[in-house]
């Protein structure tokens, strides 16, 4: 490559400050927004940057309303699920941890044997997947609201972690398959040549070898399912099952709650997969390309 | 065990939950979207059969055809500025010597992280008229003077919710045509440059057409996928002002989850957005998605 010029370097900089800056502007403003006072928001309605600094609103939402502060004294009336956070965290980590669980041991089940072994109805299996893929969650969740409520599954939390291990289980495998493929067969004709059932070859010689897809698999599952909204806001309405997307998709549109307290509960929300990002990112970029298209 | 019936016994699961929350769910919509079905029908448990009544209703429902022109309108905008940016930006993130790139590369998944129905409230906070991130920055720099109306205008609320769900789902393209890039071997860019080709040359004539199947991935992915948004416009603008952002979605979930509450309509109007979703799918499956073996 030829070295860069010095204004190509200055507009290349310059575009990625852009772009920075394009990338940073939500994170900013919830961060922002979220330690500051409505008193303060609504002082001085140009300034960017607080003049004072409160951990107010994560104490009011972290003490279930108990800590009100001085920010909240006057306060009386808070929204119920607000206090319910802790609940909603649970739920919300519950479903996200089962579901990853399932889809990684059903889906690692599906796609090893869709790499190896070529039947007419695997294939058909196969492109059902990527169909499956497209299949938009209101489509589902209409008739799976009046199944569940028929069934008297609305408002749990197997309800939801069946869904959406349903829901996601084609796209786990989309992203599985092309990584089995890569693994030779020869260790585990080894090993069957020495006695291990295909299951146990499966289990002992397969699985330990995909573990750096098994682990981009299963961050973008747990993702995901930690974003879902609508399969837990069709299906769990009542307040001590709901997820953490459905408390925050309650306060929209409440002209009662303070933006600071939203920014604060939208910041808990989003820290635990942002924090999963930066760690795992290698292997959740790997796992995005795969699913995507066959590598 | 022989090889078929392990096959069958590994994908058992598999197939008992596409049954249960696929299959049998999409069948399932198609029989409640030829039925009356209300809420007193769900009560009672019996639906009288109505034929293409709903269909019919849903066709004819101004509301509609808002919706749907609302969310071509929004797939065309989202899905398009996504493949424009995340060429120019995958480009960006993939020079060398360059120290700001890599920030870049740094940063680029974080939105990712975001759940989409805290992206849309963030979004709103933004927005917000009164007392809105934007506005402040804006009029602080000195760039407008009155504060701006972004959700509140119906000319211009359908652009201000493209803006987010472009800012959560651009990481996704971005991705992809980098990994793409990676994949295009150099000696094409050494050739060129002895030929002497400008970089405009060499970006029209090498790169772009090496990213074609990756940008066919891209654009049918995200079309699908945008023509079902439901998140940010829940957060940010919830339809309005008037029907501004009605989308498909959002006009699926508000027919059968709002008072009326009318399922049978909301099936058949979900049924037709899924209709125009699937003709995609399979378009993609036939022609994009590479499956050379099997």
């Amino acid at each position: 490559m030829r070295a860069k010029s010095i204004s190509a370097r200055m507009l290349l900089h310059a575009a990625n400050l852009m772009v920075i800056f394009f990338i940073l502007l939500p994170l900013a403003a919830v961060f922002i927004g979220s330690i500051q006072s409505e008193k303060a928001l609504q002082a001085d309605t140009r300034r960017v940057l607080p003049l004072e600094f409160t951990l107010d609103n994560f104490m009011v939402i972290l003490s279930k309303g108990q800590q009100k502060g001085h920010i909240f004294e006057q306060i009386t009336y808070l929204p119920d699920n607000i206090k319910n956070f802790y609940a909603a965290c649970a739920n919300s980590a519950i479903i996200a941890v089962s579901v990853t669980f399932l889809t990684l041991l059903f889906g690692s089940f599906s796609a090893y044997t869709i790499s190896r072994q070529r039947y007419k109805w695997m294939l058909f299996l196969l492109q059902a997947n990527i169909v499956a893929r497209f299949v938009p969650a209101i489509v589902l969740m209409i008739p799976l609201y009046v199944v569940m409520r028929s069934l008297g599954q609305l408002n749990s939390l197997q309800g939801v972690i069946f869904a959406e291990t349903g829901f996601l289980l084609p796209y786990a495998i989309l992203i599985l398959a092309p990584y089995f493929d890569t693994i030779p067969t020869e260790l585990e004709e080894a090993a069957r040549i020495d006695g291990c059932t295909r299951f146990t070859a499966f289990v002992r010689i397969v699985l330990p070898l995909a573990t750096p897809a098994l682990a981009a698999c299963g961050v973008i599952v747990f993702i995901i399912s930690w974003h879902e909204l609508l399969i837990p806001l069709i299906l769990n309405a009542r307040p001590d099952f709901m997820t953490l997307p459905v408390v925050i998709a309650s306060l929209v549109g409440d002209v009662h709650v303070f933006f600071n307290l939203m920014m604060a509960i939208c910041l808990l929300a989003l820290a635990p997969t942002v924090i999963l990002v930066a760690l795992l990112q290698k292997y959740i970029v790997e796992g995005l390309a795969a699913g995507a298209v066959k590598g | 065990m022989p090889a078929s019936r392990f096959a069958l016994f590994m994908n058992l699961p598999t197939l008992v939950f596409l049954a249960l929350v696929l299959a049998y769910p999409v069948a399932y919509a198609g029989y409640l979207s030829v039925h009356r079905v209300g809420l007193a029908q769900l009560r009672r448990g019996v639906f009288a059969f109505s034929g293409w009544e709903n269909y019919g209703r849903v066709l004819t429902d101004p509301l509609f055809w808002t919706a749907i022109k609302n969310t071509l309108i929004f797939t065309a905008v989202t899905v398009g500025s996504e493949i424009v940016l995340a060429v120019m930006i995958a480009l960006l993130i993939n020079q060398t010597g360059i120290w700001t790139s890599r920030v870049t590369r740094f940063l680029i998944l974080l939105p990712y992280a975001v759940p989409p129905i805290a992206n849309g409230l963030i979004w709103t906070f933004i927005y917000s008229f009164q007392f809105g991130f934007l506005n402040r920055i804006l009029l602080s720099t000195g760039l407008i003077h009155e504060r701006i109306n972004w959700t509140g205008v119906p000319d211009t609320a359908l652009y201000a919710v493209a803006i987010p769900y472009v800012w959560r789902t651009l990481p996704f393209a971005i991705i992809l045509v980098h990994a793409a890039l990676q994949g295009i071997p150099r000696e094409l860019y050494e050739q060129a440059a002895i030929d002497g080709a400008s970089a405009w040359r060499r970006f029209w004539h090498i790169t772009l057409p090496m990213l074609r199947q990756i940008l066919a991935v891209i654009l049918v992915l995200r079309t699908a996928f945008a023509f079902a948004v439901f998140e940010e416009i829940l957060a940010i603008t919830q339809g309005g002002p008037g029907d501004a952002t009605w989308v498909a979605a959002w006009y699926s979930y508000k027919i059968t989850f709002a008072p009326p509450n009318n399922f049978g309509m909301g099936s058949a109007s979900a049924y037709i957005l899924a209709f125009m979703i699937i003709v995609m799918a399979i378009f993609y499956m036939r022609v994009v998605y590479r499956r050379v073996t099997l």
